[in-house]
C-alpha cells in the first residue's frame, strides 16, 4: 500500500498560540496576510457556560480533493503519499481551486507584498515572483518529504523530514505521519483516541484528523 | 531566487519574556537571517523540548525591521513632550560616547550622590530583568560606576505578580511560584494565564498534564487561552479572589477540620502550633524568648524547638508565665495566661467566611467553591508519597496559582497569604506536586534558592527586611521609590529590592508629593539610562506620565525603533540585537515561572548576522564608556568577578580573568565567561571557549529534581514556614508605622492597615469605586471593569512593531480590540468591528469591539499594552490600552507599593474614523 | 502596509473575494449568451432571420470568457485552461467554447436552421456546464446544489427569451415569443423558490440566506412578477414594446441575480467545530459551526 501523509492535531492540547502559523510563514516565506496556518480561535456555549477551541487549520491534503477536480490546468495535483500539490508553473491563477476548497486553505496574491511595505533583506532573499499570480497553500513541507524519500528519514519522526509546524508546536498538539503504516506513531494515536475530520460530509476524505478525547487519558 | 550559496545554522536562545531562556537556531543564508528553527539538538535539555515560542519567529523581522536606529543620533530640539519632534540627528559613535563621558565625568566629580541623598544616574530596564540577557557586560559598567537609581519602573511592581514577588519570597523563597505541574493533579488558577506568559515550558507541561487527566480550574473574569484550556472556568467578580480563597479556606478548616489536613506538616514545618497572646503576639519563654507552643506529651507550654516535644496544633492552653515582644520591643508580661494556637486563630477568624458569604462578593456560587474545596482536599491525597532519587516525599499534587491584578495592588496580600496558606494546610508548600518557588532575587544566591535558606529568628528561615526600628530605619530615602525606608520586606539586595519597589511612586512624586511629606524634595536623576523600557505607554496614566518623562534632564536610551520612552531621549544609541550580538547566560536550575529544570549549565546567545547599520554589541558599548570615564579597571573588576558572566573569571584552580590595561573585546569577555563558568559547572572537568559554545550553543549537566523542593531543606534545618499567623509582619507594619508618625507623615497609613496577622476582608473592589468618587466622579457614569490580560505574541520585547507578530496574534478573537460581553454589547448597540470609545474619569481609549460570550457582562478587557503613538507599524494601528486610561495613585497602592490593572470605565459606539491619538 | 481587516478572524463564511465582477460577468455574460442562443433555436422554426441574435449570443458568450481572462492571475497561461476536461468543468467549458462560436458562426454564415438548432443546444450546455462549475466549487455552499445548476440554466432561458423579446422591437414577428419569456419566467421562478427551500432544507450560511432574503422581494416582484405580466400583456396585445420590456425586466433580474450569486451571496464553507476537546478532567461539549443557519432536515 502506498503512503498517505497525515496529520493529527489534538485539540485538547492546543493554546492557540499561533506558533505554528509563524513556523509556517517562516520557512515558506509567505507574504503578509496570507497564512498558510492559522489557528482559529472559537467561542462555544453561552454565558457563564463558555468554552474556546483553538483549531489549527491549513490545507488537508483531501483524499478526493474538490481543489484538484475543478482545477482546469492540471496544476493541483495529488501525489502518491497522498500530498496535494500545486505546480506554479502551470497554474493559471482562476482561482477555481479557491472557491472549490471549502477549508479556505488557498489564496492567490497578484502583487508583491511586504511587512513594512519596501522589502527587508530577508523578504528579499526569498522573493520568488513565480508564487505571484497562481494558488498557492500549505504544501506539508513536500521538500522536505521529499528528503524523506531520499535520506530513508521517517516524516514525522526525524525533524528534518516534518513539516515545520508539527516541528514547531510547543503543545505537542500537531502530529504527522503515514496513516497507511499501522505502526507508525500517528496511526497509533489515531487508534487510541477520539476524533474527527472537518466537514468530513463533503466528502472530501481530509487528511488532518482532530483529536477531542481518549487515549491516554 | 536562485539556489543559495551558503546555508549556515546558528544555535542560539531566546529571552525576550521571563518564561526564558528557549533554545532556537538561526539559518541564515548568504549572510541574511531567514528562519527560525527549534533547536532540537538541546531537545532533552530543554523542558520545552527545544522549541522557543511565537515571539521567537519574529527576531528575522526585528532584525530587518526597517524603522531600526542604525546610527547613534542626538536630539536637536531642546524640548520634549507628545506634541515636540525630537529632531534626532545622525551623530558618530565618538561623538555619543564623549557626549556621555563628559556628563558622567562632570556628575563624578560632583559625588554619585546628590544633595537630596538619592544617585545622580539611574536606569530603567524592562520586562523582569530579561534585558540582562541582552545588555552584555553593561552591568559591570553599572557595577563600576556606583550608586545607580532602580526606581524608574516600566511597569516592575504593577504588571508584574508583585505579592507574590515578595511575600512569595518571604515565606518560601519563592520569587515566582508554580504548581509543580509535572507531578501536580489540581490546580486552582485564579487569574495566572500561564498557557500565555509560561513559555513553551509551562505550554508542553501542562498541555500533558492535561492528557494525563489533571484537572485546573480557572477563576477569573473573562476566559483567556488559560481559563480555555482548564476543565472549568469560574467568572469571579473583578479583584474579589481573596474572598473565594477565603472560602475555599473556611470549608477545609471549619467543614472538614483538622482531621482531614495535614497535621504532620502544620505540626513540624508551620508555626501553626505557636501560642498567640490574647495582644496577637507570640507568646515567648520569658528566659530565652522563644515563641512557645503546646507540648501534648508533657501536657505544658515548651519552647518550640524544644527536643521530643508534641505541639499541639490547634485548641487553646494556659500557660503559667510567658512574654511578648511587640513593635520597637516594647515587652510585655503575663501570667496564667491563654494562649490560643496560631491555628486555633486561624480557624477563628475564617468562621465568618463561608461560601454563602463568599457568593455574595464573589458572585461564585457557594456550592461551586464548596465542591472545589472538596475536590482540592482530595486531590491533595494527604498521607501519599513518591520516591524521587531514592529519597521519599510526601506527594501532594494540589496548588492554587495566582495571576497579575489577583496577585499585585489591593486584595493581592489576601490571595498570596490565602494561597500559601492552602498549600501549607494540605502539606503542599514545596513538596512533590504542589505548590513551588522557582527562583530567589531578594535573597541570595540568585541561583540556588536552597542555599538561601538558612535558620532566622522563631525557627523561621532568615529575611533581610529593610529595618524599621528607631535606630536602623532609613530616615531619609536614597532612592526615588523609597524602597528601603517604606516597604521592609522588599529588602536591600541591590538592584532588585530596589525595581520591586514603589516603582509608581518615584513617577507620582515627579509631579506632586503628599501634603505632610516631611523627608527631602526628590530630585530628577541627572542622567538616565533607558533599554528595553517604554514606561511612556506600559504603566498608567500613560500620556501624564510620557509628560513627566519630558522633564528628565538628560535620557541616554539604547533603542531598537523610535519608541515612546526614547521619543524623549537626549541620545539614542542602536545596540546589535538579539541575533547580532553575544552573550552566554546561566540555564536550568531556578529561573522564573515553571522552570525548574532537569538540567544546568549554560547557553550562549550568538552573534548570527552581522549588525544592520552601526548597531553595537552591548558589551563594546559598555567597554568604551568606561574606558571614557576613566573606570576600566573598576569595570574589568567587576568582569573578573563575574558579574556579567556565571562565575567569576578567577578561581582557585583556575584563571581566565581579563587584563584591566585595555578594553576587552565582546569575544574575549564571553570567551573567558565561557571557559569559567564550564570549568566551575562541571567541577574542573571540562573547559569550553567560545568558538566551542559557538559550534555546540550550550553546556549542560543533569540536575536532581529534590532541587525542586524546598521543605526537604527546611526539615534539614529544622525550620518552619511563618505560615499561617503573621507575628512578624504585624509588628514590623506597627514599627514603620511609628517610624512614619514620628516624622508627622501619614500619607501612608492606609497601607499600614495590610500589616495584619490574619488579613480581613476589606471591600478590594470598592477601592476603586471609593478612588473614581474621591477623584469627583459618579460610579454610575462607568459602569463597567476595565481589566487587562497579556498575550503569548506581544507580551514584552517590544512585538507591537514587529508586523509578524502583529498579524498572527490578529487570529485571536479580541487580541486587537475591546473586548465586551456579546449581550452587554447588544444592549450598548455595538456590534462586532464597531469603533468604540473607553472613558475612565481620566480619559478615554479607542479599539474596535469583540464581542464573546466568555467574559463577564460587567467586565471589559483590552489586551495589554497598546495605543502606541511613536513606535513604528504600530502607532498606525488604532489599539486601545487600559494604560491610557488607568489612574495611578498613592490611595490605589497597597503596603508593598504596587496596584493592579483594573479602573471604572463606560464604553460606547463612536463614528469608525479615527481621531488624533497623541494627546487623547 | 497591512490591509484593513475584519476584527473577527475568518472563522464564520464570509463572502469570496476571489471571484469579483469580472468572475460574475462570464456568468451574467455568458449566461445570457447561452440562452439566447437556445432562444434563437427556439425561433428558427418559424422561419426568421435572426443572425444578428445568434451572433449577439455569441458576443455576450465571448465578452463574458475575456472577463474571466482579465481576472486571471497569469493571463498569458491562459491556454492551460484547455489541460482538465476529465474532471473540470471549467475545462470543459474553455473546450465548448469554441465548439459553441463554430456552430454559432456557421449558422450565421450558412443560415442553416441546423445549425441554429445545434447551436441552441449547445447554448443549454454550455449554460449547463457553467452551473456545474459553480457546483464543484463546493467550498461556496451556495453553489453546490443541484437546485443551483437548474436554476442557472432556468436563468440562462429567461434571459435568452428576455433578450429575443427585446428583440421584437426590430422584429415585431418576435412579439409572440412573450409566451415562451413567460414560461421561462416562471420556470425559473420555480427553480428559485425550489433552489432556496432546498438551502434552507441542507443548510447554508446564515450570510447567504440574509442576501437572499433580501434580495428575493424585488427579484420575485418585479424580475418576475412584472416581467411575467408585461411578458404575457406583449404577447397577447401584440405590443412588442411591452413584451420587450417584460424581457428586459427578465434578463436585467437574471443579471442581477448572478452577480448576486457571485459577488454577494457566496459566503464559504467556515469552520465547523463537531466537538469541543475535553481539557484534562472536563468534560467534552458540544460543537458549533459559527455564521451558520442549521438546515430543517438536519
Amino acid at each position: 500500500m502506498s503512503k498517505r501523509y497525515a496529520m493529527a492535531i489534538d485539540l485538547r492540547r492546543c493554546v492557540g498560540c499561533q506558533t505554528c502559523t509563524a513556523a509556517c510563514k517562516s520557512a515558506n516565506a509567505t507574504p503578509p496576510g496570507v497564512q498558510w496556518r492559522r489557528v482559529l480561535d472559537l467561542e462555544t456555549g453561552e454565558f457563564p457556560d463558555v468554552r474556546r477551541t483553538f483549531m489549527p487549520v491549513a490545507c488537508m491534503h483531501c483524499a478526493n480533493p474538490p481543489c484538484m477536480h475543478v482545477c482546469p490546468t492540471t496544476a493541483t495535483k495529488q501525489r502518491e503519499d497522498g500530498l496535494v500539490t500545486i505546480d506554479y508553473d502551470i497554474c493559471i491563477g482562476c482561482a477555481n481551486c479557491v472557491m472549490a476548497c471549502p477549508y479556505d486553505a488557498r489564496s492567490i496574491e497578484r502583487k508583491p507584498r511586504y511587512s513594512y511595505g519596501t522589502p527587508m533583506k530577508s523578504e528579499e532573499a526569498r522573493f520568488d515572483e513565480g508564487k505571484l499570480g497562481v494558488a498557492t497553500k500549505c504544501t506539508f513541507c513536500k521538500e522536505r518529504i521529499d528528503e524523506a524519500e531520499r535520506t530513508g528519514k521517517v516524516p514525522g519522526v526525524d525533524p528534518e523530514v516534518t513539516p515545520a509546524c508539527v516541528n514547531s508546536c510547543i503543545s505537542g498538539a500537531m502530529h504527522f505521519g503515514d496513516v497507511n503504516d499501522e505502526t507508525s506513531h500517528i496511526s497509533q494515536l489515531l487508534s487510541d483516541t477520539e476524533h474527527f475530520r472537518m466537514h468530513e460530509e463533503l466528502g472530501t476524505d481530509p487528511s488532518v484528523f482532530y483529536i477531542w478525547d481518549g487515549g491516554e487519558a | 531566487m536562485g539556489a543559495p550559496r551558503n546555508v549556515q545554522r546558528f544555535a542560539s536562545f531566546c529571552y525576550n519574556c521571563v518564561s526564558g531562556p528557549d533554545f532556537l537556531k538561526v539559518k541564515v543564508e548568504d549572510g541574511v537571517a531567514t528562519e527560525i528553527e527549534p533547536n532540537f539538538e538541546a531537545e532533552h535539555v530543554h523542558p520545552a523540548r527545544g522549541r522557543p515560542c511565537v515571539k521567537a519567529y519574529g527576531l528575522v523581522q526585528k532584525t530587518y525591521n526597517p524603522n531600526r536606529i542604525r546610527t547613534p543620533m542626538k536630539r536637536t530640539n531642546p524640548k520634549k513632550g507628545i506634541d515636540e519632534d525630537p529632531r534626532f540627528e545622525p551623530i558618530s559613535w565618538d561623538e555619543a560616547l564623549d557626549i556621555i563621558a563628559t556628563r558622567l565625568n562632570a556628575i563624578r566629580a560632583k559625588g554619585p550622590i546628590d544633595e537630596a541623598g538619592l544617585p545622580r544616574i539611574a536606569a530603567s530596564f524592562g520586562h523582569g530583568g530579561t534585558p540582562a540577557n541582552y545588555m552584555g557586560s553593561f552591568p559591570a559598567f553599572l557595577a563600576a560606576w556606583g550608586p545607580v537609581d532602580y526606581s524608574f519602573g516600566s511597569g516592575q511592581g504593577v504588571k508584574c505578580t508583585h505579592s507574590e514577588h515578595l511575600y512569595g519570597e518571604f515565606w518560601h523563597r519563592a520569587f515566582t511560584v508554580s504548581a509543580d505541574t509535572p507531578n501536580c493533579k489540581y490546580v486552582i488558577s485564579c487569574g495566572a494565564n500561564v498557557e500565555v506568559t509560561g513559555g513553551p515550558t509551562a505550554v508542553i507541561r501542562h498541555s500533558e498534564a492535561r492528557i494525563r487527566g489533571y484537572k485546573r480550574v480557572h477563576v477569573e473574569p473573562h476566559l483567556t487561552i488559560t481559563g480555555a484550556c482548564s476543565a472549568e472556568w469560574v467568572p469571579i467578580r473583578p479583584k474579589t479572589d481573596p474572598a473565594f480563597l477565603f472560602a475555599i479556606i473556611h470549608v477545609l478548616v471549619r467543614e472538614h477540620g483538622l482531621a482531614k489536613l495535614d497535621v504532620p506538616f502544620l505540626r513540624d514545618r508551620t508555626s501553626s502550633p505557636y501560642l498567640v497572646a490574647p495582644d496577637g503576639l507570640y507568646l515567648r519563654d520569658p528566659d530565652s524568648g522563644k515563641p512557645l507552643v503546646w507540648d501534648s506529651a508533657a501536657a505544658r507550654a515548651v519552647a518550640f524547638d524544644t527536643p521530643g516535644a508534641v505541639p499541639s496544633v490547634d485548641g487553646c492552653h494556659r500557660v503559667q508565665r510567658a512574654i511578648t515582644v511587640g513593635a520597637d520591643a516594647a515587652r510585655t508580661e503575663y501570667a496564667d495566661v491563654e494562649g490560643v494556637t496560631a491555628y486555633q486563630k486561624l480557624v477563628d477568624h475564617m468562621a465568618r467566611y463561608s461560601p454563602e458569604w463568599a457568593q455574595t462578593i464573589c458572585d461564585v456560587p457557594a456550592d461551586t467553591m464548596r465542591r472545589i474545596a472538596g475536590e482540592y482536599l482530595e486531590a491533595a491525597s494527604i498521607g501519599a508519597t513518591i520516591e524521587i532519587d531514592g529519597q521519599t516525599l510526601p506527594l501532594r499534587p494540589v496548588a492554587v496559582t495566582l495571576g497579575k491584578s489577583v496577585n499585585n495592588g489591593w486584595g493581592a496580600y489576601e490571595c498570596c497569604w490565602a494561597r500559601t496558606v492552602l498549600a501549607a494546610l494540605v502539606g503542599a508548600l514545596e513538596n512533590p506536586g504542589g505548590t513551588l518557588g522557582t527562583t530567589v532575587r531578594i535573597n541570595r544566591p540568585q541561583e540556588n534558592r536552597h542555599a538561601s535558606v538558612k535558620p532566622g529568628e522563631d525557627g523561621f528561615m532568615v529575611q533581610h527586611f529593610n529595618p524599621t526600628g528607631q535606630n536602623s530605619w532609613e530616615s531619609e530615602p536614597t532612592t526615588r521609590n523609597i524602597h528601603r525606608t517604606l516597604v521592609p520586606i522588599v529588602g536591600r539586595n541591590g538592584g532588585w529590592s530596589q525595581a520591586l519597589g514603589p516603582t509608581q511612586l518615584a513617577w507620582l512624586f515627579t509631579e506632586e508629593l503628599p501634603e505632610d511629606w516631611s523627608f527631602k524634595t526628590p530630585t530628577y536623576p541627572e542622567l538616565w539610562f533607558v533599554y528595553r523600557s517604554n514606561p511612556a505607554i506600559s504603566f498608567w496614566q500613560t500620556r501624564q506620565l510620557a509628560g513627566a518623562i519630558a522633564k528628565f534632564p538628560f535620557m541616554v536610551a539604547f533603542v531598537y525603533t523610535i519608541d515612546e520612552t526614547n521619543y524623549m531621549a537626549d541620545l539614542i544609541l542602536p545596540e546589535a540585537t538579539d541575533l547580532e550580538s553575544t552573550q552566554l547566560i546561566r540555564m536550568g536550575q531556578t529561573k522564573y515561572m515553571e522552570h525548574f529544570w532537569d538540567h544546568i549549565g549554560v547557553v550562549l546567545r550568538q552573534k548570527a548576522v552581522e549588525p544592520q547599520g552601526d548597531a553595537r554589541d552591548f558589551s563594546w558599548i559598555s567597554g568604551q564608556l568606561a574606558a571614557r570615564t576613566n573606570l576600566l579597571p573598576q569595570y574589568v573588576a567587576q568582569l573578573n568577578r563575574g558579574i556579567a558572566g556565571v562565575s567569576p573569571l578567577k578561581g582557585e584552580a583556575y584563571d581566565f580573568s581579563l587584563s584591566p590595561d585595555r578594553v576587552p573585546e565582546p569575544d574575549e569577555i564571553w570567551d573567558a565567561v565561557c571557559k569559567a563558568a564550564t570549568t566551575t559547572l562541571s567541577e574542573g572537568k571540562e573547559c569550553h571557549g567560545l568558538d566551542w559554545f559557538k559550534e555546540h550553543g550550550y553546556w549542560a549537566k543533569p540536575a536532581s529534581r529534590l532541587e525542586w523542593y524546598l521543605t526537604p531543606t527546611l526539615e534539614r534545618q529544622g525550620l518552619r514556614y511563618e505560615l499561617p499567623y503573621q507575628e512578624r509582619l504585624q509588628r514590623v507594619g506597627a514599627e514603620l508605622g511609628n517610624r512614619l508618625h514620628e516624622r508627622n507623615m501619614h500619607w501612608w497609613d492606609d497601607q499600614l492597615t495590610e500589616y495584619v496577622a490574619l488579613p480581613d476582608w476589606h471591600d478590594v473592589p470598592g477601592r476603586w469605586e471609593r478612588a473614581l468618587v474621591n477623584a469627583g466622579g459618579k460610579p454610575e457614569d462607568f459602569p463597567f471593569w476595565l481589566l487587562t490580560t497579556k498575550s503569548m505574541q506581544y507580551h514584552s520585547g517590544g512585538n507591537a512593531g514587529i508586523a509578524l507578530m502583529d498579524e498572527v496574534s490578529e487570529n485571536l478573537h479580541g487580541h486587537t480590540g475591546v473586548m465586551l460581553n456579546a449581550d452587554t454589547a447588544a444592549r450598548l448597540g455595538i456590534r462586532e468591528g464597531d469603533r468604540v470609545e473607553v472613558r475612565s474619569h481620566i480619559g478615554a481609549t479607542y479599539g474596535k469591539a469583540a464581542l464573546m460570550k466568555g467574559v463577564r457582562p460587567d467586565t471589559v478587557v483590552i489586551l495589554g499594552q497598546f495605543d502606541h503613538w511613536a513606535t513604528p507599524y504600530i502607532k498606525d494601528q488604532e489599539r486601545a490600552s487600559l494604560n491610557t486610561v488607568a489612574p495611578m495613585s498613592i490611595e490605589l497602592t497597597d503596603a508593598t507599593g504596587s496596584g493592579a490593572d483594573i479602573v471604572r470605565v463606560s464604553v460606547r459606539k463612536m463614528a469608525q474614523s479615527a481621531g488624533v491619538r497623541k494627546s487623547a | 502596509m497591512k490591509s484593513e481587516r475584519p476584527i473577527l478572524d475568518r472563522v464564520p463564511p464570509r463572502q469570496q473575494g476571489d471571484w469579483d465582477i469580472r468572475g460574475a460577468l462570464n456568468f451574467m455574460l455568458g449566461g445570457a449568451g447561452a440562452g439566447l442562443l437556445a432562444a434563437v433555436a427556439c425561433a428558427t422554426p418559424l422561419g426568421l432571420d435572426l443572425p444578428i441574435m445568434e451572433l449577439l449570443g455569441l458576443a455576450l458568450v465571448g465578452a463574458g470568457l475575456f472577463c474571466v481572462w482579465l481576472k486571471i492571475g497569469r493571463p498569458w497561461r491562459a491556454l492551460h485552461v484547455f489541460r482538465r476536461p476529465s474532471t473540470s468543468w471549467m475545462s470543459r467549458e474553455a473546450w465548448l467554447a469554441p465548439v459553441v462560436f463554430a456552430c454559432g458562426a456557421a449558422a450565421i454564415l450558412t443560415q442553416a436552421a441546423l445549425f441554429f438548432y445545434v447551436a441552441g443546444l449547445l447554448g443549454l450546455v454550455y449554460a449547463y456546464a457553467q452551473g456545474r462549475i459553480l457546483k464543484a466549487n463546493i467550498g461556496i455552499p451556495a453553489w453546490r446544489r443541484w437546485s443551483c445548476v437548474v436554476l442557472i440554466v432556468a436563468t440562462a432561458l429567461a434571459e435568452g427569451f428576455g433578450l429575443l423579446s427585446i428583440g421584437a422591437v426590430l422584429w415585431p414577428a418576435l412579439t409572440p415569443f412573450g409566451y415562451a419569456l413567460a414560461v421561462a419566467i416562471a420556470l425559473r421562478y420555480a427553480a428559485w423558490r425550489a433552489y432556496r427551500a432546498d438551502l434552507r432544507e441542507t443548510g447554508a450560511p446564515s450570510g447567504t440566506l440574509q442576501v437572499f432574503d433580501a434580495f428575493a422581494f424585488n427579484f420575485g416582484l418585479i424580475g418576475h412578477g412584472a416581467a411575467l405580466v408585461l411578458a404575457v400583456a406583449g404577447a397577447y396585445a401584440s405590443q412588442p414594446l411591452v413584451a420587450a420590456a417584460g424581457g428586459f425586466l427578465a434578463s436585467l433580474a437574471g443579471a442581477l441575480f448572478k452577480y448576486t450569486l457571485v459577488c454577494r451571496a457566496a459566503f464559504t464553507q467556515g469552520f465547523s467545530l463537531p466537538r469541543t476537546p475535553a481539557r484534562g478532567k472536563g468534560k467534552s461539549g458540544v460543537g458549533a459551526q459559527p455564521g451558520w443557519q442549521a438546515g430543517r432536515g438536519s
